[in-house]
């Protein structure tokens, strides 16, 4: 035991830590969600009745509506897209091109997420924005609208943000798992005939699934905790067409002062992406991808 | 067959020309629009700035001489708490990963285990808890809320990334090491560190890009501007006296992607040397 002292003070600082800022919240996050905490007021154990209320909700399902949609259509995106780019830059004779390619499309990464998801708003879609102009140009004004204001246009806009979706490390993520095909599987693909599209399909599609499962759980993760660029883009309106559980919790605790409230829509958001981590552990066994996937 | 290795070649730039072209229109048109008044922009959104025909520079860059006016702060705030936490980060979990990959001692597995469960724990859940938690110990509208947390999240998937390194590090390694009596401490910094330089610019590089561009966080719990990071200035800025310019919240966020841009060009090759040996092959 006295041996092992040493080792004890060198993990401290980082236990400590951990301890305080990371296990200190997510135990608070459960007990905060019993109780009727909010700020400046009585705080009062009630039991269940944050979650009863939040299945009541009005926000609850078109914000889940939404979230599923969006989760979807990003799935379909990833497994397309930066896919498609990858093998692209991959089928290149020339190391200096690939190289070349690979960095201008990792350009976009530099540019802060949130001036991204501002630029959009603020010179694409607004209302003499990059869209509406070059339709007045085509002749289709009549197409033109406030497209994140429209009911109608408003959820699809927002999942366009980021169109052609083959910017950043995703592309860079397939590349890799590209270039870590063995030679003699590829050579051995040659020999047996299996060109273009056949070898790929057949051949280096298959060995790409740890890439493609990795993406896959990021995005998922992703579609059910994000919502910063929902709120920089429509704070969830008009209306709820673009509310996300998310954006409601944060608009709960941070503009309503909600905090119980709040905590019980994220135990909800917990327990959903728990279950999804449990069924993947169960029937994909994919430890390592999962263990990439946090928050 | 030359011949058709070309003529794919050139197909295969063909496309990837055009999509590249797409995926970098929205910042062309930033640069370009930055440039302009609101005046030429609500005539004509296509076109070049006025100023720039005119060859008259003291006006064509005054929106980023206004931006960079406003932006400056939080630019050397988001620097100040992206290098102490990449720092900590780097540090810590470089040091936690070495105790666990190189020592055992009782409880090394729970240990370990307590360290990466947190992994699992999602950033949603958390986010009101921490904030209610950092509101409680008194440090709303400081540096240390954006540190401290910092440091503590982040070092969870360094200490993995490091631990994973570190054990496929030969063991012969330590051992002579421990024969020429080299310390703990001294084996952890004159032989593991030197070996680890592209794991660690894997973690700095993800680390300081994490800091720059979280925004949530910094929001919720510096209402105060004075420590406030670029991406939660960036939010703000669109409902200050600055945005009665478009052209000066572009260019703020032209600005915004500078000090990132410079790290690239430093690190991109060991980071995507990194990424490609192994890092995130799963």
């Amino acid at each position: 035991m006295k041996k092992a002292l040493p080792f004890y003070t060198l993990l401290a600082p980082s236990l400590l830590l951990l301890s305080v800022f990371s296990l200190l919240p997510f135990l608070w996050a459960f007990w905060t969600s019993f109780s009727d905490y909010e700020v400046g007021g009585q705080t009062k154990f009630v039991g269940l009745a944050n979650y009863g209320e939040y299945l009541t909700d009005p926000t609850f399902l078109p914000s889940f509506v939404n979230m599923g949609l969006l989760t979807l259509f990003h799935i379909g995106v990833v497994l397309i897209f930066p896919l498609f780019v990858a093998r692209m830059i991959f089928g290149l004779s020339s190391e200096r091109a690939r190289y070349l390619y690979r960095l201008l499309f990792l350009i976009p990464i530099v540019v802060p997420g949130i001036a991204g998801t501002l630029i959009w708003r603020g010179m694409i879609y607004n209302d003499h924005g990059l869209v509406n102009e070059t339709l007045r140009v085509l002749g289709l004004g009549e197409l033109t609208r406030g497209w994140l204001s429209d009911p109608q246009a408003a959820l699809w806009a927002v999942a366009l943000i980021g169109f052609p979706f083959s910017g950043g490390v995703n592309m860079l993520i397939y590349y890799a798992g590209l270039a870590g095909i063995p030679e003699s599987v590829q050579d051995a693909a040659q020999l047996d005939g299996a060109t273009g599209l056949r070898k790929f399909f057949r051949v280096e599609y298959p060995l790409l699934m740890s890439q493609v499962k990795l993406l896959v759980i990021l995005t998922v993760m992703g579609g059910i905790q994000s919502f910063e660029g929902m709120l920089a883009l429509t704070k969830g309106g008009p209306g709820f067409k673009t509310m996300l559980p998310g954006l409601w919790m944060y608009l709960n605790a941070f503009s309503f002062q909600r905090m119980g409230y709040a905590c019980a829509i994220g135990v909800i958001l917990f327990l959903i992406i728990l279950t999804l981590t449990v069924l993947n552990l169960r029937y994909f066994r994919s430890t390592e991808e999962l263990t990439e996937a946090r928050s | 067959m030359k011949k058709r290795v070309k003529r794919n070649d050139l197909l295969i730039h063909a496309v990837l020309i055009v999509i590249l072209a797409l995926t970098l229109t929205p910042f062309v048109f930033l640069l370009n629009n930055s440039l302009r008044t609101n005046f030429e922009l609500d005539h004509a959104f296509f076109g070049i700035p006025t100023a720039l025909g005119k060859r008259d520079w003291n006006t064509l860059f005054q929106s980023y001489r206004d931006a960079w006016q406003v932006l400056r702060p939080h630019i050397v705030n988001t620097l100040f708490v992206a290098t102490v936490t990449a720092t900590g980060v780097t540090l810590l979990g470089s040091l936690t990963a070495f105790v666990f990959s190189r020592y055992r001692f009782p409880g090394h597995r729970l240990l370990f285990m307590y360290v990466i469960s947190f992994m699992m724990i999602p950033g949603i859940l958390t986010l009101v808890p921490s904030f209610l938690l950092v509101k409680s110990l008194g440090l709303l509208n400081s540096y240390w809320v954006l540190i401290l947390p910092g440091i503590a999240g982040g070092q969870v998937f360094a200490i993995f990334l490091f631990k994973s390194f570190f054990d496929g590090l030969p063991g012969e390694l330590f051992e002579s090491a421990r024969m020429d009596g080299a310390s703990h401490l001294r084996q952890y910094v004159s032989l593991v560190l030197p070996l680890s330089k592209q794991i660690l610019s894997v973690v700095i590089v993800t680390n300081v890009l994490g800091t720059w561009n979280s925004f949530l966080w910094p929001l919720v719990t510096n209402s105060d501007a004075k420590y406030q990071t670029v991406s939660a200035g960036l939010f703000s800025l669109g409902s200050s006296a600055l945005s009665v310019n478009h052209a000066n919240l572009f260019a703020a966020y032209s600005l915004s992607a500078i000090p990132m841009l410079i790290l690239f060009l430093y690190a991109t090759k060991p980071f995507m040397s990194g990424l490609t040996s192994g890092a995130f092959k799963a």
